[in-house]
This record gives C-alpha cells, structure tokens and sequence, in this order.
C-alpha cells in the first residue's frame, strides 16, 4: 500500500469516527435537554447533573464541530487580499497560512494540556463526583487534532500526491 | 505585532488564530501563563444559555433540509400572492421568518432561494430585481427572535463586564420593530416597482384551507418558541430544546421527510458552523479579558471621549465604522470581538445596551450585501451561477432602502425601545 492511500484511509477513518461522535453527542443533548424540560414540568423535580452535564456537551461540540470545520480548512475567515493575488504567488501565501494557524494550534493544545494536568493534580471534580479533567481532555486532543489537520494541509499544498490530484 | 495579524487575518488565516494569537500574544507580553487561554476556553463549559446555539442551528438545518421552505412558501402565498408585487412581498416575509430560526448563515438563500427565483421569475419579474431581491432577503429576519446573533449579542454584552445587564427576552422584544420597518420600507419597494402589473393571482379559499393543512405540523412552532420566550415560559435554552425535539420528530418521525441515514450528514454540517462560532467565541472571551486587562476599553473610551462630541454624532461614526466592518468581518466574530470595545463607549454616550444591539446588527445585515466581501453576494452568486458584478448591480437599490432603514433605527430610539 503507498503512503498516498494510507493517508487517505487514516483521513477516511478520522472522519467517520468524528462524524459518529459528533451525531452521537448532539442527539444525546438534544434528548437530555428536551427530557428535563418534560420532568420540570410534568414530573417535578430536576436533575441538578443535567444542566451541568449539558455545558460540558456544548465545550464537546464546539471542539468537535471545530475539528471538522478544520478538515475541510472551513473556519471562517476574510480572504480578501488572497483573491487579488497572482497565482504564481498563492500556494506560498497559503504554506504560511496553514503553518500560522497550525502553529496556533498546537500552542493551543499545549497550554490546554498543561491545564488539564493542573485539574488533575488539583483534583477539580464536576458532576458530583468524576474528575474534572475527563471531560477537559477534549481541549487539548481537539487542538491537537486540528493543529495535525492544517499541518495536513500544509503538506498538500506543498506536495499534493498523486492520489490527491483530482 | 498587531499590525501583522491584521495583515495575516486579511489574507485569509481563520479568524480564531487570528485571534488566539493576539490574545496570546497580549498575555505573554504581560508576563501572564498561557495557560489562561484554556482557562477561557474553558467558559464556554460555564454560560448555560450557549446550549440554545447548536440546538437552534441544527433545527434550522432540519428545516432547510426537509419540505418545510416549500410549505411556508405556499402558505404566505395563499395569503398575500393576490396584489401586484405580492409574490416580491411574500419572499421578503418568508426569508426574514427563515432566518430568524436559521440564523442567516446563508442557508435561507439556498434553501429558499431555490424555489423564489423560480417562482418569481414565471410572475414576470425582472431579472435583476429578482436576484436582488432574494439576494438581499438572505439576511433580513436577523433581528428577529430567536436569531442566533440576537442571541450572540446578548451573551457576548453580558460577558463584557459592569453593571450592565442585557435580558435576551428585551433584546428579542428591541428587534421587533426594527425588522418590521425593513420589511416594510422593502416590501413598498416591491410593490412600487410592480405596481400596474398584472396580479399574483386570488385568494381562494380551497388554497387557503390546503396550504393550511399541509403546513399543520409546522404552524405551531414559532407560536410555541415566540410565546414561550415572550411570556417568560421558556428560558431561550429551553425554547431551543424544545424546537430541536419538536422538529425532529416532525421532519424525521412524523413527515418522513429526512430519513435516518441523512440525519448523521444534516448533523455534522450543522456542527462545522456551531463549532467555528463557538471556537470563535471562546477566543474571543480571552482576547477581551486580556483587553480589560490592559484597560483598553477604558482607552478607547477616553479616546472617543475627547474626540467625539455628542451623541448624534458618535451614533454617526459608529454607523460608519459598523458599515465597514460589516463589510470585512463576518457578523459572528465582529459582535464578539468589537462590542466587548464599543459597549462601554456607546453606555457614555447615553445609548441604551438594547439600541447598541439592534444598531450592531441591522449594520451588520448590510455588511451580507456590501461590496466586494458580502458574504450573501458571493452565495447568490455561486447559487444561480451569475458573476458577483451582477449581483452588486442588482442589489443596490435594496442596499439603499435597508441602508435608509438602518439610519432610522439608528436615530429613533423609540423603534428599539417602546415598551421601557
């Protein structure tokens, strides 16, 4: 198997795994969200968990939904000056775009890791009870993921392989 | 250093490095650990109200996707499609309730705008009106409830700090009048440029009944969000939790209309824009922590302050900068990144935290029609396939008329803030 298509299967693969987690987690909250509106009304009584575990899901979502937008390089930016530029020049300003924000990135989820470490070592609870940084460990492993991706970018554009050539 | 990133940001690097740069930037250069960044970040686990963004956006998305946008056509049409330039009003009046639950992220164009320009063209309209017009209608609905950037705009001015206290229901309430006065300046519009042309057709009955009828599943909903938040019933989170549910198990369950498999796909594209607006929103809740600081706004401020005198003529800077940078920034990251600047500012002046609102955003509306960046300009014209020039051709009366508008928000408080 050539590194082209090894690429292309460990990128295939990245993807559905997002795109599961992604539907997984929004129909979990969509259900918890809609059930606790029926219990605060119908039942009686709350579940104190629920709205706190329903902000933690939309920390997940986020970083999730940005993990994807990243992949198709989909975040929202202004390309003004890019679509003046001759051709010629193009593919070098895009080099040190990717690499800006892939630099970003990885600093990102450098100090979001050091961060999760401190919650560890601090012993930060959430739910009444787990660990904290369980559930902060999104932040670091999402920057991550999108500090690889831009990276991943970087390298098509400098050298697209053959598979890659549409 | 900042100089630089503004440079970066303009040849297109995504506008959350841009920002996370700057804010590390500025705290690194304060001797402050980057560490706080992830503390920032970290908020986002901390504002209760953000669980209505990805529920309301991935209801819009349901809706575009399914029957929905056919449905309401239909049913506005059997209603106004019977005077000259009804069918140019019923576009104006179905966009703008579109995005107000879609959140003018462009999908009203695309889910909308595929059966106006149709439908308007077989009436006879001109061209370049009609692309002008449903161009325009892609974001007219913003300052309706529940949009996601009146929502962004009430999360963001509560985050900004002080005493100031912004409810979304009142925000929600600001928006009314305002939204209907550009309906009603664009809607003259239409019917003025029809006028003596042949009618739409008749109201007839038996369409009245069967558009009813066809649409029975989806009537309820704006009554069920509008009147939950309206009467205080519903906290806006729990409004969106109840969409979300409702649309669902009407499109998916009860309708049939998207069916199992294309949920995850409708999901995910739904997420990339929750995602890229959350992201957006998290670093920008450090860049203005590290802005308050190194008390910029307080600098602006003092600036502004002996530069500007008077209030009209500060609201009158303000429409000009917020035209230009609407005309550059999407409305997503400019309300984060510059009301935490210009709220305190605009409080000096007398200016009601609701007002500021409505004013940001129906300046930020024109911004999706300006040359040469709006973003509906360049969906329009990716949609029904016309060079951009055409389009800024097109859209200019419409540009003027809600230009007017704005003007008028901006100067009669009143529109913003009746029922105080």
């Amino acid at each position: 198997m050539s590194i082209g298509s090894l690429l292309q299967r460990l990128d295939f693969l990245g993807r559905r795994i997002e795109d599961v987690f992604l539907a997984t987690l929004l129909t979990l909250m969509i259900l918890l969200a809609g059930w606790q509106i029926v219990q605060r009304n119908f039942v009686g009584g709350g579940m104190i968990w629920a709205d706190e575990l329903l902000r933690l899901m939309v920390l997940w979502l986020g970083l999730l939904g940005a993990m994807a937008a990243s992949r198709d390089n989909r975040h929202v930016a202004i390309d003004l000056l890019l679509r003046f530029l001759p051709k010629k020049v193009k593919p070098s300003v895009q080099i040190m775009l990717h690499l800006f924000t892939a630099i970003v990135c990885g600093m990102l989820a450098f100090y979001s890791f050091k961060f999760v470490k401190m919650e560890h070592e601090y012993l930060t609870e959430v739910l009444t009870g787990l660990p904290a940084w369980w559930f902060e460990l999104i932040m670091p492993i999402g920057f991550g993921m999108m500090s690889l991706r831009y990276l991943g970018h970087l390298r098509r554009t400098i050298y697209p392989l053959p598979e890659e050539v549409a | 250093m900042s100089a630089l990133l503004a440079i970066v940001a303009l040849f297109g690097a995504p506008l959350f490095a841009i920002i996370a740069a700057g804010a590390m930037w500025g705290f690194h250069s304060s001797g402050i650990d980057l560490t706080v960044m992830a503390i920032e970040l970290y908020r986002l686990a901390e504002m209760p109200v953000l669980l209505a963004i990805p529920l309301f956006t991935f209801s819009g998305y349901l809706l575009g996707e399914s029957g929905a946008p056919g449905r309401l056509m239909r049913l506005s049409r059997a209603f106004l499609g019977w005077f000259p330039g009804g069918l140019g009003v019923v576009a104006l009046i179905a966009c703008a309730f579109f995005t107000a639950f879609t959140g003018a992220s462009g999908i009203t164009i695309i889910a909308l705008g595929a059966i106006l320009y149709p439908a308007l063209e077989q009436a006879g309209y001109e061209k370049n009106f009609n692309l002008g017009l449903i161009t325009t209608s892609g974001s007219l609905g913003l300052l309706f409830a529940p949009s996601l950037p009146l929502i962004l705009y009430g999360i963001v001015a509560q985050q900004a700090g002080g005493d100031i206290d912004v409810k979304l229901d009142e925000l929600f309430l600001a928006g009314a009048l305002p939204g209907i006065l550009m309906l009603v300046l664009l809607g003259g519009y239409v019917v003025y440029k029809r006028r003596g042309k042949q009618l739409g057709g008749k109201i007839t009955f038996a369409e009245v009944k069967s558009s009813l009828r066809e649409s029975i599943w989806e009537l309820p909903l704006p009554f069920v969000v509008l009147g939950g938040i309206y009467s205080g019933y519903f906290a806006v989170s729990e409004a969106a939790a109840v969409t979300a549910c409702y649309v669902l198990l009407v499109e998916v369950f009860i309708l049939r209309e998207i069916s199992l498999r294309k949920l995850p796909v409708i999901m995910r594209s739904s997420m990339v824009l929750v995602g890229g607006i959350l992201l957006i929103l998290g670093v920008s809740l450090a860049s203005t922590s590290y802005m308050i600081d190194a008390e910029i706004p307080a600098k602006l401020f003092n600036y502004v302050q002996t530069h500007v005198e008077g209030r009209l003529t500060f609201l009158l800077l303000l429409n000009i900068f917020l035209l230009l940078l609407g005309a550059i920034l999407d409305i997503f990251s400019a309300l984060v990144l510059v009301v935490p600047l210009i709220l305190p500012v605009a409080l000096s002046y007398g200016i009601d935290p609701l007002h500021l609102g409505i004013i940001f955003l129906a300046n930020m509306q024109i911004g999706y029609i300006t040359p040469p960046v709006g973003l509906n300009l360049f969906i329009a014209s990716y949609r029904f396939d016309e060079p951009v020039l055409t389009l800024y051709k097109s859209t200019w009366p419409f540009f003027l008329l809600l230009l007017a508008s704005v003007l008028i928000i901006t100067y009669v408080p009143y529109l913003s803030l009746w029922f105080r």
